[in-house]
C-alpha cells in the first residue's frame, strides 16, 4: 500500500489557480522533494497533506484512508517548518513534548520517546534551554526532533535549511536524511534548491505553474529530462531548436541545429520533425574535430573550467577539466549520442 | 557614577519622574496623614488611630470592601475574557475588520456617566428592553431590572466599558505571535482551547496582566456606574468615601482611600500573580 496517495489535487484561490490536477504517490519509506521555482505550488501542495489547506479538487490519501478534509491537528503528519516555529515560551524539552502531551501519550513513553530523539539529535545538554538561547542549526534539530517525537506516518518539510548558512546546511541534510532512514520514515521535502533535492530524494516532483512537469529519480531527472523546463531547471543545459534530418542507424537520429549537427540516440522515433535538443555542458569532448566555437568567457571553477562560447552568434556553455582554453579561441567539441536528449518542441 | 553624572540624570528624570512622583506623593501622603488624624479641617490635628478602629468596626465598610473587590475581581474577568476571543478572531486582517475593531473599541470614547444613562434607559421600567420583551410575549409585564441587588448592570456597563482597553492591549500581542507558531501547535495535535491554552495565553500574558490589572484598578475604584446603575443596598468605596466626606469626616474619607489604595495595589498584585500561575500553560 503506497503511503500518501494523491489523486486530480487541484487548489484555487478566488480566479488563480496554484495546483492544478496534480496526483503523486509516496511509498513508504521514500524521500520525495516537491522541487520548482518560487510561486509554482510546492508549498500549496505541502499545506494540503499537511491539512492547513483544503483542496478545490482532488482526494488525499495517507495510509489508504481519504484525510482529503481531515484538519491538520488530526492528520498523522508531522511538519518542519521554515522558520522552525519552535515554541518561544517552552524549553527544549517542553517542545519536544508537546506533540505526545496533546496525544495524550503516557509519561513513561512520552519519556522514553524524548530521550531516544535527543540522544539521536545531540539534543541531550540543550533540553533545558528556551529556543532563543540556541544556534540555528540546534532550532533545527528541535523542530524536527519535535515532528519525530509525534512517530508520524508522514513527515513534511517546508524548506527546512533556507535559514542556514551553506556549511550548516550540508551537515543538517545529511542529518535529516539519516534520520528519516533510521527512524524509516516517509518523507516529503520542499526545497527550490536542486542541489539540496538531487542530493537527498529518492524521487523528485518537479513542480511548475500549478502543474507537474515530471516524477523521476534525480539521475533520470538529470540525465533524461522530459520537458524543456525539466532539462532547464535541473542543472545546466544547452537547449537548442532542431530539425530531425532522418535516422542514421536503428535508433540513432540526427538533428540539425543552429550550431551545427548532432547524433541523437532515442529507443522511439521522434512524435514531430520539430524537436528541442538538450544535452549537458560537461558532456562536450573538447577535441580536434566537431563543432566549432568561440570562448567569449572563461571561468576557472576548480575541479572543471565553465567556459561560455559561441558558435554562428549563438551563445552556450560547455564545462571542461582542461584548463587551456583562454577567452577568444576557437575550440572544437562533440558530444556523445548517447548524452543527447531529444525534447518534444512544444514542452 | 560621578556625582556630576548622578545629579545630570536626576536633573533630567525631574520634570517627568519627578512630577508624577510629586503628585501621587502628595496625595498619598495627605490621604494617609488625614487617615491618621493630621491635616483636619475642621478640628484637632493631631495623631490618632481611631479613624482606622472605627472605620474597621463598620458593618458598612466591609461590605463596601467585598462589593468593591467583586466589582473589580469580575469586571477584569470579563473584559478580558470576552476580549480574547475577539482579538483572536481579529488577528489577521479581514474585509471589514478595521470597521469591527473601530466599533467594538468605541465605549472608550464615551463618558463612563453618559454611558450609565444611556443603560439605565435601556433597562427602566418603561425601557426600550421592557417593551421588547413584552413585545415579543415573553414577558407579561415590565420587570424592575434597575438597580439589581447583584449589581449585573453595573458589571455589564463595566466590561462594556473596559473591554475595549483589553482589547487594545490583547490583539497587539496576539497578533505578535507567527502564524507558524500556532500552526506548529496545530500540526502537533493542539484544537483552539490548546492552542489557546498552551501558546496564546502563555505568549500574550504580560498584555493580559496590564489590561487586568488597569481594569481592577479602575472597575474597584468605580463610582459613577455604581451611582447610577449600582444597587441601592450596597456601596462601593468610592461611593463610602464620598458619602463620609459630603458629612465633613475628611479622617473616615482618608481611611477608606488609603483602604481603596491599599486594595487596588494588593488586589491587582494577586490578580496578576494568578493570573500568571494559571495562564503560563505550566498547569498540564
Amino acid at each position: 500500500m503506497v503511503a500518501i496517495d494523491i489523486e486530480h489535487l487541484s487548489k484555487k484561490f478566488g480566479d488563480f489557480t496554484a495546483l492544478s490536477d496534480v496526483s503523486i504517490d509516496v511509498q513508504p519509506k521514500e524521500f520525495v522533494t516537491l522541487l520548482g521555482p518560487s510561486g509554482c505550488g510546492k508549498t500549496t501542495l505541502l499545506k494540503l497533506i499537511s491539512g492547513f489547506l483544503e483542496p478545490t479538487d482532488g482526494v488525499i490519501k495517507i495510509g489508504g484512508l481519504d484525510v482529503t478534509h481531515v484538519p491538520p491537528e488530526k492528520r498523522d503528519t508531522a511538519l518542519c517548518f521554515q522558520s522552525y516555529a519552535l515554541f518561544p515560551h517552552l524549553t527544549v524539552k517542553e517542545n519536544l513534548e508537546f506533540g505526545p502531551r496533546q496525544k495524550k501519550i503516557s509519561s513513561s513513553e512520552r519519556k522514553a520517546r524524548i530521550d531516544d530523539v535527543s540522544e539521536k539529535l545531540d539534543l541531550t545538554a540543550q533540553l533545558d534551554k528556551l529556543p532563543n538561547q540556541l544556534s540555528g542549526g540546534q532550532q533545527q534539530r528541535v523542530s524536527l526532533g519535535r515532528a519525530l517525537t509525534m512517530r508520524p506516518s508522514v513527515i513534511l518539510f517546508d524548506e527546512p535549511l533556507s535559514n542556514l548558512d551553506a556549511k550548516l546546511r550540508d551537515q543538517v541534510r545529511i542529518e535529516i536524511r539519516r534520520i528519516q532512514k533510521e527512524y524509516g520514515l516517509t518523507a516529503i521535502y520542499v526545497t527550490h534548491d536542486q542541489a539540496e533535492a538531487l542530493s537527498m530524494s529518492d524521487r523528485i516532483v518537479v513542480l511548475n505553474d500549478g502543474r507537474v512537469e515530471q516524477v523521476d529519480s534525480p539521475e533520470r531527472l538529470y540525465y533524461a529530462p522530459k520537458t524543456r523546463f525539466v532539462a532547464d531547471f535541473i542543472g545546466d543545459a544547452n537547449i537548442f531548436p532542431g530539425e530531425v534530418v532522418g535516422a542514421i542507424s536503428n535508433g540513432l537520429w540526427q538533428v540539425e541545429t543552429g550550431i551545427g549537427s548532432f547524433s541523437v540516440t532515442a529507443l522511439e522515433a521522434p512524435k514531430t520533425k520539430s524537436v528541442s535538443l538538450c544535452w549537458r555542458p560537461e558532456s562536450a569532448i573538447i577535441d580536434t574535430s566537431g563543432i566549432k566555437a568561440k570562448v567569449v568567457h572563461r571561468a576557472f571553477q576548480g575541479h572543471f573550467t565553465d567556459l561560455i562560447v559561441e558558435t554562428n552568434e549563438t551563445p552556450y556553455r560547455v564545462q571542461t577539466k582542461r584548463t587551456d582554453a583562454q577567452e577568444g579561441d576557437i575550440i572544437q567539441f562533440s558530444v556523445s549520442p548517447d548524452e543527447v536528449i531529444l525534447l518534444d518542441k512544444d514542452t | 557614577m560621578t556625582l556630576r553624572r548622578g545629579l545630570l540624570i536626576i536633573g533630567l528624570l525631574t520634570p517627568g519622574l519627578g512630577l508624577i512622583l510629586a503628585l501621587i506623593g502628595t496625595v498619598v501622603y495627605i490621604a494617609v496623614s488625614q487617615s491618621f488624624g493630621f491635616y483636619s479641617l475642621n478640628g484637632i490635628s493631631e495623631f490618632s488611630t481611631e479613624f482606622w478602629s472605627k472605620m474597621v468596626g463598620r458593618k458598612i465598610f466591609k461590605r463596601s470592601i467585598q462589593y468593591s473587590i467583586y466589582i473589580g475581581v469580575l469586571s477584569a474577568i470579563f473584559s478580558v475574557a470576552l476580549a480574547y476571543p475577539l482579538a483572536i478572531w481579529l488577528r489577521k486582517p479581514f474585509a471589514g475588520s478595521n470597521l469591527i475593531g473601530a466599533i467594538l473599541k468605541a465605549p472608550l470614547l464615551v463618558h463612563g456617566l453618559v454611558a450609565a444613562f444611556l443603560f439605565v434607559n435601556v433597562i427602566s421600567y418603561h425601557g426600550i428592553l421592557n417593551q421588547f420583551m413584552q413585545w415579543l410575549g415573553i414577558w407579561s409585564e415590565p420587570r424592575r431590572l434597575q438597580n439589581d441587588p447583584n449589581a449585573y448592570s453595573v458589571l455589564i456597563l463595566q466590561t462594556w466599558k473596559n473591554m475595549p482597553f483589553a482589547l487594545l492591549l490583547l490583539t497587539g500581542a496576539v497578533q505578535s505571535i507567527s502564524d507558524d507558531v500556532l500552526d506548529a501547535a496545530r500540526d502537533l495535535g493542539a484544537g483552539k482551547w490548546d492552542r489557546f491554552r498552551r501558546v496564546i495565553a502563555p505568549l500574550t500574558i504580560s498584555s493580559m496582566q496590564a489590561a487586568m490589572v488597569i481594569i481592577f484598578i479602575g472597575a474597584v475604584a468605580d463610582f459613577s456606574f455604581q451611582v447610577i446603575a449600582g444597587p441601592t443596598n450596597k456601596q462601593s468605596l468610592s461611593q463610602l468615601m464620598v458619602s463620609f466626606k459630603g458629612r465633613g469626616d475628611w479622617h473616615s474619607a482618608a481611611v477608606v482611600g488609603v483602604s481603596l489604595m491599599v486594595i487596588a495595589l494588593v488586589g491587582s498584585a494577586i490578580l496578576a500573580a494568578v493570573a500568571r500561575i494559571i495562564m503560563r500553560g505550566r498547569i498540564k
